[in-house]
């Protein structure tokens, strides 16, 4: 038993640690909050979409939701953009609720392109929407009036704030996985029709797990938007959101607890090194790179990479003809 | 009458699958749906669990209109299935899957658990519960999808050529363990292919062809049936059958 905790809290007190380790770096600090954010929005993803294999491709509906709930309060009424959060979640679950009743009916692919053809329709809408910023989109508070702002310089604050909320999730999803929606939804995911056959109301399992990851990915979007004090259309509601939670996912292990941490562990910094390489021109082959890993992926790790470690294996051979009976 | 299907006409455009088939269940009994390929008995099948809506027609449980009840529903009123190619759920041990089934009467996990490691002893799955439901051969697949079905604490049980595929050795045990249930006192409605497995099990068979039914009786009775010779041997051989030795 001693051995078996070993691993875990020496990881556990690496990542309570690390902002402190590299406090001589804030570039690395940043990286650190960063991957954090992603984790939490590749998280919330992978309720639904990891568990209960419903690839959601416009799961930006909700976080731009919750960015936009967050700056709006702030630039409307002069609330601090934390505010907002609690909002763009309610507005991210009754828009779930909304589009969840047509479109979960659809199976596979045709899910997947529902989604992406109401995250573009938002995003569209939001683009002419001036209240919202329109075009230009919402700006927060450029010096924090007070703490509750949690507008900071230094990116340790975000750090451990992020830390919180990521791990608050994952416990939520730890007890649903245990649980009976945890079994329905990963049976859902396998044969919805052996599901259904055995009492289980997969219509009901998964709207609820699309809300409820709806309301999570908002709480991401308001977090996002706390951090960077800014939010447009592209950087709200753009399919780019989307296709990141999916690829962090599947990267590390989709319908797996610590999948898409493991995905934003390896996927941020990637982004951050061809980012600063690149500069500006590198916007188009962000799309390249996504598109490459997404192939690789799925030629490769269907199951994602901490499935080679953790994941049931599968048996070269059956294991049996016919269980022997003792007559 | 436990399970009454009324009239029951299932049609695909202007192919009438199932044609105004009414077969009643009695609590208790074993009752065999039998046909050669395409007589409609799945279909039926499929109408009497919910994975299709009748054309028209009704279907009863217990007194109760289910007609338009999706399967889940009908799981819950106490109506179980098997699918005739087993819908196994691929990511998961044996256990997890009958573990589904168990959830339907254990909210909580660990009575689902007990429950589900109760019924893979039952149907001689025990040493296999661990193991990845994948790694399963098609006899085990098919005990696997009868004791999910089980595990909902069905009041009748329909399975769907449940003995297809394989071995005469698997068909006797698979057998012993259908008598089993029945001695329980789950009912059986049970599609088959085998003329063996009708007559050593059922009570009483509806024969289906052309989605219509052409005979009913005892095993012994429809199979003396020159019209259900004809249906599965053609004319000429039902000719030959009759003048016998």
């Amino acid at each position: 038993m001693m051995r078996r905790a070993l691993l875990p809290g020496l990881l556990g007190a690496l990542v309570l640690a690390y902002p402190l380790l590299v406090a001589g770096f804030p570039v690395y600090q940043r990286l650190g909050a960063l991957v954090l954010l992603s984790a939490i929005g590749a998280s919330a993803w992978n309720l639904i979409g990891g568990y209960a294999g419903q690839v959601s491709v416009g799961h930006a509906v909700f976080f731009g939701a919750g960015a936009y709930a967050a700056l709006a309060g702030y630039a409307q009424f002069g609330l601090p953009p934390i505010a907002g959060a609690p909002i763009g979640a309610a507005v991210a679950i009754l828009i779930a609720a909304a589009i969840g009743v047509p479109t979960l009916r659809l199976s596979g692919h045709y899910f997947s392109m529902a989604t992406i053809a109401v995250a573009e329709l938002v995003r569209v809408l939001i683009t002419n929407w001036e209240w919202v910023g329109g075009a230009q989109g919402l700006s927060g508070p450029a010096v924090p009036r007070s703490l509750l702002d949690l507008s900071f310089t230094s990116a340790l604050p975000y750090y451990y704030i992020f830390l919180a909320v990521l791990a608050a999730i994952l416990l939520v999803t730890w007890r649903i996985e245990k649980s009976r929606m945890g079994f329905y939804l990963r049976a859902i995911k396998d044969s919805e029709r052996a599901a259904r056959s055995l009492g289980v109301a997969a219509g009901r399992c998964k709207l609820v797990a699309l809300m409820l990851s709806a309301g999570l990915t908002a709480l991401a979007g308001a977090l996002y938007a706390i951090m960077f004090g800014f939010v447009d259309p592209e950087s709200g509601c753009g399919i780019l959101i989307s296709v990141k939670m999916l690829i962090m996912a599947a990267l590390g292990g989709a319908g797996l607890l610590f999948g898409p941490l493991v995905g934003a562990l390896i996927l941020v910094p990637l982004e951050e090194i061809s980012n600063s390489l690149l500069g500006g021109r590198g916007a188009g082959l962000t799309f390249v790179v996504y598109g490459a890993i997404i192939v690789v992926i799925a030629r490769f790790l269907p199951s994602g990479l901490l499935a080679l470690f953790t994941g049931p294996t599968p048996a070269r051979r059956p294991l049996d003809t016919e269980p022997s009976h003792a007559a | 009458m436990l399970l009454d299907a009324r009239q029951v006409t299932m049609a695909f455009g202007a192919f009438k699958a199932v044609d105004a088939a009414s077969v009643a269940v009695n609590a208790g009994e074993v009752l065999g749906l039998i046909g050669p390929n395409g007589a409609g008995k799945s279909t039926l099948f499929n109408c009497l669990t919910g994975d299709l809506y009748p054309t028209s027609g009704t279907v009863h449980f217990e007194g109760r209109d289910v007609t338009h009840l999706a399967p889940e529903e009908r799981a819950r009123l106490g109506i179980a299935r098997t699918f005739q190619v087993p819908l196994t759920f691929g990511s998961m041990s044996v256990l997890d899957n009958v573990m589904i089934g168990a959830f339907l009467r254990h909210r909580a996990a660990a009575a689902a658990r007990a429950s589900a490691l109760k019924i893979i002893a039952d149907v001689g799955l025990g040493p296999l519960a661990h193991a990845p439901a994948k790694s399963l051969g098609t006899p085990s697949r098919k005990r696997l999808e009868i004791a999910r079905a089980l595990a909902c604490e069905p009041k009748v049980l329909l399975l769907d050529e449940a003995m297809a595929g394989l071995t005469p050795a698997e068909i006797r045990t698979a057998i012993d363990l259908v008598r089993q249930i029945h001695g329980q006192g789950i009912t059986l409605v049970i599609v088959e292919h085998i003329m063996e497995v009708i007559v050593s099990l059922a009570d009483r068979v509806v024969v289906f062809h052309q989605g219509r039914e052409i005979a009913r009786g005892t095993p012994d009775e429809v199979t003396r049936n020159e019209l259900v010779i004809e249906a599965y041997l053609g004319k000429r051989h039902a000719r030959t059958h009759k003048r016998g030795p």
